[in-house]
């Protein structure tokens, strides 16, 4: 990509993201589809911000374990738990979003030095760790957060089935389709 | 002359070339070391995390962790005046108490909890199943409210009804007034001897109350709650002793019969 942004970019738009919080934290569906993707994405736009073009040199050792601490940091806000706390506690949400950002900036690093076999592994553990926690949010027949009724469940069930649904295909048409199309050979 | 040089040249490069090998195996393998600890780190981490989140991998939901808290570590209910439904006052933590010492009996402490339910020696209250709720609630408020009604009945039933008393706490004082809360009452049947319908004497001890059995409550936009909910069961020494899940009156009831 060569679109060059300004530095000072990713932050404003974490500005306007932070902004929008009490929007986004109302709903569980918004907070969970919306509102951390969105917060990763800002961590990765400030990483490619950051280190321009190096970023193959300082990805190559540490791509796997990289990849590992993003997959971590993702998934501690899986749990119905850490979502009533970001919700409940100011530090909590400061900390979800140091979280998400430093997540999707090791994910925008470690992404192309980590190769196809790494890359698969977490896009589909990941994507099947996502899909059985949406199963799991429609199916549960108690309240499981404190700050979400029961109902709320439901669409942020379906809104993580989806979003991984839609980020596992455009993964594979990216990384296996189109280039098997383009190069039958 | 070394030994070595004398041996046989096939010996001699063999004899080298295990070491040599496992050396430049080691050598290439060296950046594994660094990444390899710090994943080791990061996991060892994230599961030390993820125990205290989930009480030791028990739980997912915050009742779940005040469930495990609370069975691990009773704490004592706070000093709060409540206001029951025919306008009387009275404390919420020793109330317990001020009943067995109108009862002129002596405190059991180990008849406190389950032993006590299970003697039958003693007809003093031993126990007290706490709600929280507000009566204009269409959500969860009538799901706890059907279980205390079920808890009423089966207490009932059991023989248990003088020794286990019910209360639920509105945490709406400004339209909860007593003349609601008899309505209110008198809507779900509760028998005011033995449930009780309060809220708080003061508006400024919400905060209080809703720290003290972790309930969060948000306005929802539409002049009601998002709040969560759960059976609460406190002794006759005023300790909060356990949580139950809102589906799970039974298990509550379970615990307070005769093991």
């Amino acid at each position: 990509m060569k679109i060059s942004l300004h530095p000072l970019f990713p932050g404003l738009l974490l500005v306007l993201l932070a902004l929008a919080r009490p929007w986004l934290d109302a709903s569980m569906a918004l907070h969970m589809v919306l509102e951390l993707p969105l917060l990763a994405a800002l961590g990765a736009l400030a990483a490619r911000a950051a280190v321009a073009g190096r970023r193959a040199a300082i990805a190559r050792p540490y791509a796997a374990v990289m990849l590992l601490a993003a997959v971590l940091l993702i998934s501690i806000w899986m749990l119905p738990l850490a979502l009533d706390l970001a919700v409940v506690h100011a530090w909590v949400s400061v900390a979800k979003a140091l979280a998400m950002l430093l997540a999707g900036a090791l994910l925008w690093l470690a992404w192309r030095s980590a190769g196809l076999m790494l890359q698969a592994f977490l896009m589909l553990s990941w994507g099947w760790m996502n899909i059985t926690a949406g199963i799991l949010y429609q199916e549960a027949p108690a309240q499981l957060c404190s700050v979400y009724l029961s109902e709320q469940q439901w669409t942020a069930g379906a809104g993580l089935i989806a979003l991984s649904g839609c980020a596992l295909t455009l993964w594979l048409l990216d990384a296996m389709i189109l280039p098997a199309l383009r190069d039958p050979g | 002359m070394p030994r070595s040089a004398a041996a046989p040249p096939m010996l001699a490069r063999q004899g080298r070339a295990l070491p040599t090998r496992c050396a430049a195996l080691a050598q290439r393998l060296r950046w594994l070391w660094a990444p390899s600890t710090l994943a080791l780190l990061l996991v060892g981490a994230a599961l030390a995390l993820g125990a205290v989140l989930t009480r030791g991998f028990r739980v997912v939901t915050s009742d779940g962790a005040r469930r495990v808290d609370l069975e691990r570590n009773p704490r004592p209910l706070p000093a709060l005046e409540l206001v029951d439904s025919l306008g009387r006052p009275f404390q919420l933590a020793p109330a317990r108490a001020a009943d067995r010492a109108a009862d002129g009996r002596a405190a059991d402490k180990a008849a406190a909890f389950g032993a006590g339910a299970a003697s039958g020696a003693s007809a003093a209250p031993v126990a007290t199943i706490i709600t929280l709720a507000y009566t204009s609630c269409t959500e969860i408020c009538r799901t706890t409210a059907s279980g205390q009604a079920y808890l009423q009945e089966e207490l009932r039933r059991r023989g248990l009804a003088g020794r286990v008393r019910q209360l639920t706490i509105s945490f709406d004082p400004q339209r909860d007034t007593p003349p609601v809360l008899l309505q209110y009452g008198r809507r779900l049947g509760a028998d005011y001897a033995g449930w009780r319908m309060a809220t708080l004497a003061r508006a400024a001890d919400l905060p209080r109350l809703l720290a003290a059995f972790e309930v969060v409550l948000l306005p929802d936009g539409l002049g009601g709650y998002v709040h969560n909910g759960a059976y609460f069961l406190a002794d006759a020494d005023g300790m909060l002793l356990r949580a139950y899940d809102l589906n799970r009156p039974d298990q509550l009831l379970a615990d307070l019969l005769p093991r």
